[in-house]
């Protein structure tokens, strides 16, 4: 190991300006109540004083876009709904970029694939970036594989990463890798809120039989299985929160006939909740998965001198309240063990009077919202000082920073590169890429004067959609082959200046789609001159051209890839695009083909051409025609993030 | 700041041989249960590296022992196969000059192209600079550089490729322009470079070169750390640089 000590660095004075904090998350007040909800306005009011605060998230609720919460400005992005437990807000990651340069910090509460998006992508770089992890992605497991890179992405950009307790960072393997910027800060509770009134001192319930749970009504807070461990037993069951899983639950107490004993109260006020957990003997925590990285409400508990029953997780939730000491720790998922943990602790008033107060105590003096506050405070502090010196040293250095910037930066040089290749035609000739065209015209005319005499058609009509579909193809067609060999065309880019071999797949569609700029000259006089130029027909088209750009973009990705790895992959593309070229309604008319021929309709290019072709002669275009393309280019989306991934060892290929 | 932390990184270099860029091999071998197993070498063996600003780290060896790898493993080339890899600071890598050149091209957009590849942005002040330092006539930005002699296109390369300070620097050998009144004046630009670079890495046979230019020594051997040399002080350059211009 060799270790070569910076030297010392004078920290640069206090900004006279409070700086400024950006909250992205989900979901805030007032469209949910819960546990990373309470964390933020913790965060927020705490530090109220030396940061200023916002938030960014999303809403359904469709009320006001801007409000203010307990003295905080909350930006609320309109969704559609939830799907996959993620808010549908397309326009989030747009509206979280134009924010970001507002800001002089990003607090990101993980996990949010939405705004890791925009960070994968490599967009907001300017700002620094801290990440509270809140939870790892438990359900929707299988999607995994396409979200974890992002978040990889994030937290390699992130200068810190918050966590609640330090085991977290053993057992996440995603924050093992990161682990040397991992600070566990601890959730802090205020103790005074849960003192009792003196004139009420029976610390003990002489009856106590009231166990009470917190919790959105979600899956994983395991809410069933405390349900059913109250089956054949005598203790009563409080449910505090509202939830997607309200009715499931309902059914289950009616399933079981316990309505007399188990209550869902549905979602309470704060000071009806510190009420109700001041009368609880026992408060449980059934939490069935990692989602539940910490359990603020046992915490809650604990403050309020309650014993707790927990789960035993990989994560902090039976390290805040342990096992034996303030807690009596089941395994997850267990009605029978979970339900034994209950009833040991309602036979045993002295016992849990002992877990109480140690819970009281432990709460006190490990949790307390002090320390919560000065080690977020610390973090941002650091990271935002850490970012204004290299601020300065930045604008020490006599050149300007490089714009390179992932995603965005490997597109900018795509298109340097595409436009040289342009600008080169240029320079042998005085006519340039329009050569080209000309060729394309002669091309037109022949086909359109021998298709004419076949079909017996009006040629002259039919010609500027020839042109136009000749003009298509051979773009997809030159996108292809050019991919196909641009990687080991541009071997000494990646290997000696390190560049994104993505950037020489790109560079193939930008190229082509200048070139068929330049052809598109054909088809667009021909339709100038011999339509009656209805130009909503035009416009109607753009979003199918724009469809068929970025299918050709997405074939381009995972051939150019194949066909570099495996070196006999070419010669089969080059004979199937001309297979594809002759089973494709691309010259042939309408007249001349069976339109209901299985390979016509289950070839994807018909439907590609269709897209845009349909509206132009039409202006309409068929249902079938769209879902088809979309559902391959959702395919091809698919298969080029696997290649872009696979990508990475392109340099071995070459 | 710039930083470059390897732990325990090793890198796998996969050996394709003729036949295993055929995907009809790999279908039919895997059909057959023949052995598809790709020959693969180990080209860097659990490298433990830590440098922050100030480090000048040569990497010495002989040929095949992983130097030019291990720069092309910080530069983001290929990928590590297992242990961990984080860098921040902007690599400058100098692995090869005539990377993305096109001779067919004037200097001028030559120039332009290559800055761009490197993420900046061509400006007329910047090129006017570049050009300045490569001491060719005015009139030879407007020709293609296939009708430049080797030791102007070099001139060209060296320029553009030193125009702008780097946070790391990545060296595969000292760049030298053999060109008796140029070497002098890229000698001191290199050197200029290399001294205000936060991290410099030089892969070199060049023991004496090493010497002079680095802190530190890492000798590589079949990919794994032989041994780590450490140097107090590195020779200052200054007055080397003062005996070169006086």
């Amino acid at each position: 190991m060799i270790r070569i000590e910076p030297p010392m660095m004078v920290l640069n004075q206090q900004p006279t300006r409070r700086p400024s904090v950006l909250h992205i998350f989900k979901v805030y007040y007032p469209d949910l109540f819960g546990g990373t909800l309470t964390v933020i306005r913790d965060i927020c009011a705490g530090l109220k004083d030396t940061f200023n605060a916002a938030v960014l998230v999303c809403s359904r609720s469709g009320g006001e876009r801007q409000i203010v919460v307990n003295d905080v400005a909350v930006e609320r992005v309109h969704s559609f709904g939830d799907v996959l437990s993620l808010p549908a807000a397309p326009t989030y990651p747009w509206r979280l970029w134009r924010r970001i340069a507002e800001h002089d910090l990003l607090a990101l509460h993980a996990p949010f694939p939405l705004a890791d998006l925009v960070f994968a992508f490599g967009l907001g770089r300017t700002r620094p970036l801290v990440v509270h992890w809140h939870a790892d992605i438990v359900s929707h497991a299988a999607l995994r594989f396409l979200v974890e890179p992002m978040m990889r992405r994030t937290l390699r950009r992130a200068s810190a990463i918050i966590v609640s307790d330090p085991v977290l960072i053993e057992t996440t393997p995603l924050l093992q890798e990161f682990s040397d910027k991992c600070h566990a800060v601890p959730f802090g509770v205020d103790v005074e809120k849960y003192d009792r009134p003196a004139a009420h001192s029976d610390d003990v319930n002489a009856r106590g039989r009231l166990v009470l749970a917190c919790g959105r009504l979600v899956p994983y807070k395991g809410f069933d299985v405390l349900v059913r461990s109250a089956h054949a037993r005598n203790f009563e069951v409080w449910i505090v929160g509202e939830g997607r899983e309200r009715d499931h639950l309902e059914q289950l107490i009616r399933d079981y006939g316990l309505q007399d004993r188990v209550r869902l109260l549905g979602s309470v006020s704060e000071s009806e909740r510190v009420k109700l957990l001041r009368i609880a003997d026992v408060f449980v925590m059934p939490s069935v998965t990692n989602a539940e990285t910490f359990g603020l409400a046992q915490l809650e508990a604990m403050a309020a001198s309650r014993p707790i029953v927990n789960t035993a997780l990989d994560t902090g939730v039976p390290h805040v309240a342990r096992d034996g000491l303030e807690a009596i720790t089941v395994p997850p998922g267990d009605p029978t063990a979970l339900a034994d943990a209950i009833e040991t602790l309602i036979n045993d008033p002295e016992r849990r009077r002992r877990m109480g107060q140690a819970a009281r105590h432990r709460a006190l003096t490990k949790y307390s919202t002090t320390a919560f506050k000065e080690g977020v405070e610390t973090v941002y502090r650091k990271v935002v000082s850490e970012e204004a010196t290299a601020k300065d040293a930045g604008s020490l250095a006599p050149a300007p920073r490089p714009q390179t910037a992932g995603f965005v930066g490997a597109i900018q040089i795509a298109a340097a590169l595409a436009w040289s290749d342009v600008r080169h035609r240029y320079v042998r000739s005085l006519l340039g890429p329009f050569w080209m065209s000309i060729q394309m015209a002669i091309m037109v005319a022949v086909l359109g004067s021998v298709i004419g005499h076949l079909s017996n058609a009006s040629a002259v009509a039919r010609l500027p959609m020839l042109a136009a579909s000749l003009t298509a193809w051979t773009f997809l067609n030159s996108v292809v082959l050019d991919a196909t060999t641009a990687l080991q065309g541009s071997a000494s880019l990646i290997k000696d200046r390190a560049l994104p071999p993505v950037i020489f797949l790109l560079q193939c569609t930008f190229r082509q789609a200048l070139f068929a700029a330049h052809n598109a000259v054909v088809p667009l006089v021909l339709w100038l001159a011999l339509t009656p130029r209805d130009v909503g027909g035009a416009i109607a088209a753009l979003p199918g051209l724009v469809l068929f750009v970025i299918a050709a973009l997405g074939v381009s990705l995972v051939l150019g890839a194949l066909a570099t790895r495996y070196r006999d992959i070419k010669p089969i593309i080059e004979s199937s695009l001309t297979l594809a070229f002759l089973a494709s309604p691309i010259i042939w008319t309408p007249e001349m083909i069976d339109r209901g021929s299985t390979v016509m309709r289950l070839n994807p290019l018909t439907h590609l051409f269709a897209v845009w072709r349909d509206p132009l002669a039409s202006g309409h275009v068929a249902m079938t025609s769209v879902i088809y393309v979309l559902a391959c280019l959702a395919a091809l989306a698919a298969a080029a993030v696997v290649t872009i991934t696979q990508l990475r060892k392109a340099a071995f290929w070459i | 700041m710039a930083r470059i932390h390897l732990r325990d990184v090793c890198l796998d270099y996969p050996l394709y041989g003729a036949y295993d860029f055929s995907l009809k091999r790999r279908l039919l071998g895997s059909l057959f249960r023949q052995s598809s197993e790709m020959r693969i070498i180990r080209a860097i063996d659990s490298i433990s590296i830590e440098a922050e600003a100030g480090a000048r780290i040569g990497l010495a060896g002989p040929n095949g022992s992983g130097k030019s790898t291990l720069l092309r493993l910080i530069a983001g080339v290929f990928p590590a196969t297992s242990g961990k890899v984080e860098i921040t600071g902007n690599i400058v890598p100098l692995l090869g000059l005539g990377a993305g050149v096109n001779l067919d091209f004037v200097a001028a957009d030559n120039i332009s192209l290559l800055l761009r590849i490197s993420g900046r942005k061509p400006t007329p002040a910047i090129l006017e600079e570049i050009w300045a330092f490569t001491e060719l006539e005015e009139r030879m930005q407007r020709l293609p550089l296939r009708m430049f002699s080797s030791g102007m296109l070099m001139r060209v390369l060296f320029a553009t490729a030193t125009a702008f300070p780097a946070d790391i620097l990545l060296l595969d050998e000292w760049l030298s322009v053999v060109d008796e009144n140029f070497s002098a004046k890229a000698e001191q630009r290199l050197r200029k470079m290399v001294e205000t670079a936060a991290i410099v890495i030089i892969a070199s046979h060049d023991h004496a070169l090493l010497r002079r230019t680095c802190n530190s020594i890492i000798n590589l051997d079949h990919g794994r750390i032989a041994s780590t040399v450490a140097l107090d002080a590195p020779v200052p350059h200054h007055l080397e640089l003062r005996e070169i211009s006086a």
